[in-house]
């Protein structure tokens, strides 16, 4: 079992040290989801103004909600420059019922998704929440990151910033 | 020795490609690129207990490759040796198997299309209260089916239908779950469905059982709604039990009600699960799991008291409320109760029991998050919990603030304390825990964490029980995350919506790895 875990490490540690540049390659996967007033989005609509940042998050997850406000604030001043925050939240059936309610008492103004059984969770590798994917206005992934502590959105802002060629 | 064979097969396989080299652009910067379509994550869990002197070793591997409107993919899962616990393992001792694979195919837009799935998949249908087929790692459970998925949507109709084989607690597929859902989604102000599904059990002579729902959605203002009403039909307990007086044998009802306004917004909701819970013909996959009306708690000490969801005996409710004072300042409380069902219900005349309403789980939760400043950031919490299948009743209070240096440095503070009372003997304990976490954005988390429990079994004799563990997290690159810790852990529950797990008392290394590609 030693070697298998070695073997792990060193694949994971080998890709990763080869593949920071790897994902501005890939295509973002489609997906439909409804948000919290039952509307459908699709992400392939939602592509080509300016980068896209979809956070996947739960009303029981703490470091979520401290993101969420943190991702309320960039989305606030770069929505009229063309950047989107699609919020997936991965609350199951048993807190779905709170999601609508936390984000109104918030007054969240970006699309809330429900992804109530993880399916696009699933296809994104959200291994644990927060994770955060921004993808740029060509439908490519540009930035992955699981996790959130204080400083985290200086790097989200910084990215969104180049992508909207703002100085 | 087939998993390491597998995993040199793959690398042998994939690495010309993936490190197939790429000239970016102008600059002729060299750089790296997977097979477009192509991607990957594995997550690995490896313990070593040193008492105990138990080597843990948990790993699940996900290849997944997409192209225009077709995917496939396959989870590769190995336990060797896997966790003692048989809450965990799920009979898995040393296990190494393709655990979940498919092929998609999705045509059409949003609103109209189709989505065909062969092999392994996984669906939900309303809010789980007849099927709710999931992964969840934390509580280990996954009850994928095997077999055909089809969803389609046409003119602001949904229908889903599938036949599965879900996989028993010997890795056997026997039984086969039919089902079919359909949704009108044409009314903004109000949806409707309604579900069927029957097991078939391998054994011939075993009768089907089956479930039939249906469900409204209004939405009206600033009020959502959502009930769903169920029945579940079984021959055999029909001619048997019932001799053949009544045509059900079980039923069900979850319904909720949010409203929102301005800065406050309220939930109620309330249940009553009555021999609903819908299982293999052996009893050891659950194809259901209902709202548990419970909380998911975010802090360790409030999590360890479990209260598992039973959806054949259970009714209650909850209410939440929250608000945001001004906008640093917010507000959650909320209240719940379960209790058993009376003797007139389905699951006592089929049980033949006679036992009274007893409340299995009553709950009390309130926080409070306030930030004083760019820097400052703090959050009281109070909890009270009366469990009946731990005969306890539980105070915790917990202060957790958190202090940012700079822009990337923060320390933070976790104070929990918990008084337990037991019922029975009236025996008196505390748990206490504190944990102090340094956080370097975007990289690192260092953390020590202490708890300790004390008790008086008899007067005068104290007695004292210490936990302490570092942990480290760390970064490596964008695309992986290693966590190590090393120390002792309380045993305890994770609990996630009513669906729970023991994890025994621990002392050792530990060491996670999430990668994904």
């Amino acid at each position: 079992m030693k070697y298998l875990i070695v073997i792990l490490m060193l694949f994971s540690i080998a890709f990763t040290s080869v593949a920071q540049n790897d994902s501005k390659n890939k295509k973002a996967i489609n997906f439909k989801l409804e948000d919290v007033d039952g509307n459908i989005v699709e992400l392939k609509k939602e592509i080509g103004n300016g980068p896209i940042l979809l956070a996947f998050w739960a009303t029981w997850c703490k470091p979520c909600v401290e993101e969420m406000a943190e991702y309320n604030k960039i989305y606030k001043e770069y929505k009229s420059k063309g950047f989107k925050l699609l919020a997936i939240s991965i609350d199951n059936e048993k807190s779905l019922s709170k999601v609508k309610p936390y984000v109104k008492s918030k007054k969240y103004e970006f699309p809330v998704l429900q992804d109530i059984n993880s399916e696009v969770a699933r296809k994104y590798y959200a291994q644990a929440v927060p994770y955060t994917v921004i993808i740029d206005k060509d439908g490519k992934i540009i930035y992955t990151h699981l996790g959130y502590m204080k400083g985290d959105e200086l790097q989200v802002k910084k990215i969104i910033e180049e992508q909207l060629n703002i100085k | 020795m087939k998993k390491i064979v597998f995993y040199l097969i793959l690398f042998i396989l994939f690495a010309p490609n993936i490190y197939s080299q790429i000239e970016s652009g102008d600059d002729s910067e060299t750089t790296f690129s997977m097979p477009e379509g192509l991607s990957f994550s594995n997550q690995m869990k490896y313990s070593y207990d040193i008492d105990k002197k138990i080597e843990i070793m948990e790993d699940w591997f996900n290849l997944d490759y997409r192209n225009g409107i077709f995917s496939a993919g396959f989870r590769f899962d190995t336990f060797q040796p896997n966790d003692p616990n048989p809450a965990v393992n799920r009979g898995k001792n040393r296990y190494t198997d393709f655990a979940y694979k498919y092929i998609k195919a999705e045509i059409g837009d949003k609103y109209e299309g189709a989505e065909f799935t062969v092999g392994n998949f996984y669906a939900l249908f309303g809010r789980g209260l007849s099927l709710k087929s999931y992964e969840d790692r934390n509580v280990r459970i996954d009850n994928n089916l095997l077999g055909i998925k089809i969803e389609g949507r046409y003119e602001n109709f949904v229908v889903t239908a599938l036949s599965g084989m879900p996989e028993n607690l010997e890795q056997k597929r026997s039984d086969i779950l039919h089902a079919v859902d359909l949704e009108y989604r044409g009314l903004k102000f109000l949806r409707f469905g309604a579900s069927f599904l029957s097991n078939q059990p391998e054994n011939e002579t075993v009768s089907r059982t089956s479930l039939a729902s249906f469900r409204l959605q209004p939405r009206i203002w600033n009020f959502d709604i959502y009930t769903e009403y169920g029945v579940k039909q079984n021959d055999d307990i029909k001619q048997n039990t019932f001799k053949g007086e009544k045509n059900i044998a079980g039923q069900a009802f979850y319904g909720n009600l949010s409203f929102y306004y301005g800065d406050a917004s309220i939930l109620g909701e309330y249940k009553y699960y009555d021999n609903y819970a819908l299982t293999s013909s052996d009893g050891t996959v659950n194809y259901n799991t209902p709202p548990s009306t419970r909380r998911d708690y975010a802090y360790s000490l409030l999590n360890k008291h479990p209260s598992a969801l039973d959806a054949n005996n259970e009714q209650g409710y909850q209410f939440e409320f929250n608000y945001s004072f001004w906008e640093y300042t917010f507000l959650t409380a909320s209240y719940s109760i379960t209790k058993t069902l009376p003797s007139s219900s389905y699951y006592q005349q089929i049980l033949k029991t006679d036992n009274g309403i007893v409340t299995q789980f009553k709950e009390f939760y309130s926080h409070i998050n306030h930030q004083w400043s760019q820097s400052l950031y703090s959050t009281l919490a109070f909890g009270y919990s009366e469990e009946l299948s731990s005969n306890t009743k539980n105070f915790t209070p917990v202060f957790d603030l958190r202090y940012s240096i700079d822009e990337r440095n923060t320390v933070r503070m976790i104070y929990e304390h918990q008084h337990s009372t037991v019922w029975t003997n009236n025996e008196e304990y505390y748990n206490q825990s504190i944990t102090i976490e340094y956080l370097r954005s975007p990289k690192l988390i260092l953390s020590f964490n202490g708890t300790m429990q004390t008790k008086e079994p008899t007067p005068g004799n104290v007695v004292r029980t210490t936990w302490k563990f570092v942990q480290l997290s760390y970064k490596i690159g964008e695309h992986s995350d290693l966590i190590l810790l090393y120390g002792s852990r309380q045993a305890g529950n994770i609990c996630v919506g009513g669906v729970c797990r023991y994890e025994p008392e621990f002392n050792g290394l530990e060491m996670k790895l999430f990668s994904r590609f």
